[in-house]
């Protein structure tokens, strides 16, 4: 990639003298690391660890939520195996993270660029714009959706004037995930805010250095703005994963948690719910749990081995 | 011209995004019998109707549940501030044992879906005695379990040049100088893109209210909402879309403060 | 100062936030009696829980030194609430049961028994009803109110098109059936005879009942064969083939919302309890209320109620077993709460409480009286809870509809998937 050249010198050129001294000794750091860490660590072990090795304990037993927990070894993962329901679970899941996740992302970046900066009444349009999102998992949205997907809602409405008389968008287990994915790209908010908050970090210098060498916009962009964002997309691209992975809410919302029609909305997550609340195999669930964990770690995982080929940090030495 | 062009296009595009908010704003303020039966744009009758019922559907007013809102989201922004924004600069700044283990439970604890956290966690709290306060909704917040933030904030701490805290040592800043006068100021939009989420989902959220708010003169709004609307008949649309509307304009209003704030972080802090 | 408005009190000054909050949301927390203090868990709408927070209040004012903890949430987040404090053993002491779980949480012994109460007066009860009432021969659970299944139709649409339902001998599923389809091909406005609900799952009980077999059975297995889901699916095919049903884009989905289908149909399906809350989304129609159509060689005893329970904790303090019985004969017995709270939960299920029921019931409630008193004055033959397991039953049979009312698979094919779905699901979770 040509891009990668052009940024480092720009870059790595900044305004201030170059680092001198080598950090601290490794044992002061660690003393003032924790007590920075002090709430982080007491919320790890408290909140957060002792729940999730309970679950992991659980992924092994059958538990009804009713009685105690009976171990039962590897039962729970076999099951898993021969489990309609579960696979369709997880290609409903695989499909809406493939497609969701870039598309929502590359509108989000788009418009936090656009809104950015260079033109008036800005402010105005970014709350418009982050609207939909505060709107957030209101039980209203599934009722909005009906309005607009619905068979007599606003798109097939729309169609109608075309002469094309449409069905309901919900309930047809072709198209029903599609506007499951059209939710996710309206409520586009939060990686757009992130950006926008990215975009604003980029200090000021870099780009009068830019301009010094001469660089026009176009070339700004792609050798300061894009180059200094990577850190910030790449955080928006691990976390839009993880949460298209354990997406939950729209589905539950939309198709009052069945995850229908015919299972083409059942979400990895809302299966796991499904089984865990309403027919109380909280064992099952938690070993669901697990399975995601490993398959989204193995994702994340990824994410960061390849994000030593594009992502950019300004701490780097 | 050119910019004339743009807004006009702008606004288009802004219309067709929140074409579904101005659908409920106008059903809020139709008979509620008529919400669902006749949708559309014009409707034949305007009453407040669904606000006065809305506001009192419950045996407390909504005003009640707004303050209990208001309570566990400033609560829940104070505490994530404060915590994550430490633990934060700790994992991308410090060297010490322990820093990629930590890191790593950091985001494994983003990865575990949150339904199967919820029965050891409720065990946790009840047997503290806390169920039906808000110490189970607050109190995590101020131990940054919430490890998006942590992540989030980690992520703008990196991208600030390691050579501003470098100078600091020259100077003989320690940890915490830095952490206080380089490190936050120049977050200040990570902070304030972190108030702003915290806000949204705290004042969003139902599971965690709902498991731990049992009576009513504790609901959050979303857990009123919710009890608004029956999900057996489906009464009571026209009540919800009005309170649903009220429900936005203090996150809205937030949102469009706290957006001013996220200035230019560095270019303001005289670098020179 | 009680108890909860001290600690509350502690709470908001502790965090030392929104000191005017604090004070405003103090204000409005009214205080209760101090005394025994009983938590009371139900569902429902906003509508439901001002009365019974108002019936609670009457309660508590009756009888000095109780009070009363209101726990209330909407059905779904009620089941999901009383999961989680289920597994935490933490529960309210008086609580409603939702259908799917009545057998669970017996299984879990979560119900106390209610036959050893002093405070309980269950005089009004004849032994007969008493023991319809047991769960494996234990008195645990009581039921607040009596649901059965019943078609509603709108009368206002009959008038218009100059119809008339089948008169009660031909009221059966073939001439209902042919019925709906003529109506079908005569009525206005493209209106249709009536909403594809072979997902109402009373409905679907007293079609299994009048073909001699059950949802569920006394030791806790399916009690229906393929057969007779197949006929049923049947029944609403024919419908939906001669365009006398909505088809499922048409009402939103397998389980038709009363506000997409209340102006499109002619008639519903579902529970008898519905049409107090729902009427009244449509103000300009007149509905009328009846029992479901009979087969003509119906299986006797076919008839039946669904009983809507409450428990008392089995781990409820020694010491609160009076006052949680009084709430209980409170609920059950007592007659003034039918005036605070109405009949939006349905018929009483108490004899002498079902005919005070009259004096306090609108138009659209007494309708609604009239055919549960009809229902239940039938012999009937025992009738059993779903068992532990069937948590799921009405999920697999939305796909079953769904797969039916898609087309995409036979009758047949679907009724067979559901019962071998549902099956595998009990044998797990014996």
């Amino acid at each position: 990639m040509t891009q990668e050249t052009l940024v480092r010198p720009v870059a790595q050129s900044p305004p201030v003298p170059a680092r001198r001294r080598r950090p601290p000794s490794f044992r002061r750091q660690g003393g003032a690391a924790h007590v920075f860490l002090l709430p982080f660590l007491l919320g790890l072990v408290f909140v957060t660890a002792v729940p999730l090795l309970a679950s992991l304990y659980l992924s092994f037993t059958d538990y009804d939520l009713l009685h105690d927990p009976e171990l039962i070894g590897l039962e729970n993962f076999q099951r898993m195996v021969s489990d309609e329901r579960f696979w369709a679970s997880v290609g409903v899941t695989l499909r809406y993270v493939l497609v969701s996740v870039p598309l929502q992302l590359a509108f989000a970046l788009l418009l936090a660029v656009v809104l950015d900066k260079g033109m008036r009444g800005l402010a105005l349009y970014r709350s418009a714009f982050y609207l939909p999102s505060l709107l957030g998992s209101s039980v209203a949205v599934a009722i909005l959706w009906r309005q607009l997907f619905g068979h007599e809602g606003l798109v097939n409405g729309v169609l109608g004037w075309f002469g094309v008389e449409g069905e309901s968008w919900l309930q047809n287990p072709d198209t029903a995930l599609s506007t499951l994915v059209v939710l996710n790209v309206w409520t586009f908010g939060s990686p757009m805010i992130i950006f926008l908050a990215g975009l604003r970090q980029i200090p000021e210098e870099l780009y009068e250095a830019a301009r010094v060498d001469g660089a026009g916009k176009v070339r700004q962009f792609w050798s300061v703005t894009v180059p200094l964002l990577t850190p910030i997309v790449f955080f928006n691209l691990v976390l839009q994963t993880i949460g298209a992975f354990q997406a939950f809410t729209q589905a539950h919302i939309i198709s009052g948690g069945q995850g229908g029609p015919l299972d083409s909305t059942l979400f990895y997550t809302l299966y796991l719910y499904q089984q865990g609340f309403q027919s109380f195999n909280m064992g099952y669930a938690s070993a669901m749990a697990w399975v995601l964990l490993v398959v989204i770690g193995i994702v994340t995982a990824a994410h960061f081995l390849l994000s030593k080929y594009w992502v950019f940090y300004g701490d780097e030495r | 011209m050119r910019a004339a062009v743009r807004h006009v296009v702008m606004c288009a595009f802004v219309l067709v995004m929140i074409y579904p908010l101005i659908w409920m704003v106008v059903s809020s303020v139709k008979p509620g019998n008529l919400v669902l039966s006749e949708p559309g744009l014009t409707p034949s009758e305007v009453t407040f109707q669904n606000y006065r019922d809305g506001w009192n559907a419950l045996d407390e007013p909504f005003s009640l549940f707004f303050l209990n809102s208001l309570l566990v989201s400033v609560g829940s922004i104070v505490g994530n501030l404060v915590s994550c924004s430490l633990a934060a600069y700790a994992l991308a700044r410090l060297e010490f044992r322990g820093r990629k283990l930590y890191f790593a439970i950091t985001l494994v604890s983003v990865m575990l879906p949150l339904h199967v956290l919820v029965v050891p966690q409720y065990i946790f709290f009840s047997q503290l005695d806390m169920v039906n306060t808000y110490f189970p909704l607050l109190l995590p917040k101020f131990l940054a379990t919430d490890a998006f933030f942590t992540f989030l904030m980690v992520q703008f701490i990196r991208t600030i040049p390691r050579e501003l805290d470098a100078a600091a040592w020259v100077d003989g800043a320690g940890p915490f100088r830095i952490y206080w006068s380089i490190v936050l100021p120049l977050m200040k939009p990570a902070l304030v893109t972190a108030a702003i989420f915290t806000f949204i989902w705290t004042w969003n959220d139902f599971f965690t209210p709902l498991i731990y708010l049992t009576s009513t003169e504790m609901f959050t709004v979303p857990v009123a909402l919710n009890s608004m609307m029956s999900s057996e008949t489906a009464n009571g649309v026209g009540a919800l879309f009005a309170m649903s509307l009220l429900s936005l304009l203090p996150v809205l209003v937030f949102f469009v403060t706290a957006q001013k704030y996220l200035i230019r972080g560095i270019s303001t802090t005289g670098l020179k | 100062m009680n108890p909860v408005n001290r600690r509350r009190f502690l709470q908001l000054v502790g965090m030392g936030a929104l000191g005017t909050a604090g004070v405003t949301a103090l204000a409005s927390c009214g205080g209760g009696s101090g005394g025994t203090a009983i938590r009371y868990a139900w569902w429902g709408d906003s509508n439901r829980q001002q009365k019974y927070t108002a019936a609670l209040d009457a309660f508590v004012a009756q009888n000095p030194g109780i009070e009363v903890r209101p726990e209330f949430a909407d059905y779904d987040a009620f089941q999901e609430r009383i999961t989680v404090q289920t597994a935490g053993r933490d529960v309210p002491d008086v609580f409603w049961i939702p259908s799917p779980q009545v057998m669970s949480y017996h299984e879990a012994g979560l119900y106390r028994r209610l036959d050893d109460i002093p405070s309980l007066d269950l005089s009004a009860f004849s032994p007969t009803l008493i023991d319809s009432y047991r769960i494996d021969g234990e008195l645990n659970t009581l039921p607040r109110s009596v649901l059965t299944a019943a078609v509603r139709y709108n009368q206002t649409f009959l008038d218009e098109a100059g119809a008339q339902l089948p008169a009660d001998g031909a009221w059966t599923w073939d001439g209902l059936s042919e019925f709906l389809i003529e109506y079908t091909r005569t009525a206005s406005g493209g209106r249709k005879g009536i909403h594809y609900n072979a997902q109402a799952d009373l409905c679907f009980e007293a079609w299994l009942r009048q073909h001699g077999q059950d949802l569920w059975t006394a030791d806790g297995r399916m009690g229906f064969e393929v057969d007779a889901l197949a006929g049923w699916f049947e029944w609403w095919e024919v419908l939906r083939r001669a365009g006398a049903a909505t088809n499922l884009s048409e009402q939103e989905g397998a389980q038709p919302e009363w506000p997409v289908v209340g102006d499109k149909v002619l008639m519903t399906f579902g529970n008898s309890n519905h049409i107090a809350d729902e009427a009244p989304m449509f103000p300009d129609y007149e509905f009328g209320l009846r029992p479901m159509p009979v087969l003509a060689d119906a299986a006797a005893g076919h008839r039946f109620g669904y009983l809507s329970r409450l428990a008392v904790y089995q781990g409820i303090d020694d010491d609160k077993l009076e006052a949680a019985g009084r709430l209980v004969h409170f609920n059950i017995n007592d007659p003034a709460i039918l005036g605070i709270v109405g009949l939006s939960v349905g018929a009483p299920a108490n004899p002498q409480m079902l005919q005070a029921a009259y004096a306090v019931a609108n138009e659209d409630e007494k309708k609604m009286l009239a055919v549960v008193e009809q229902e239940m004055a039938e012999e009937q033959k025992p009738r059993y809870e779903a068992p532990p397991g069937s948590g799921t039953w009405r999920t697999i049979m939305t796909r079953g509809v769904e797969e039916v009312a898609l087309e995409r698979s036979s009758v047949a094919d679907a009724a067979a998937r559901v019962v071998a779905d549902i099956e595998r699901e009990l044998g797990r979770a014996s």
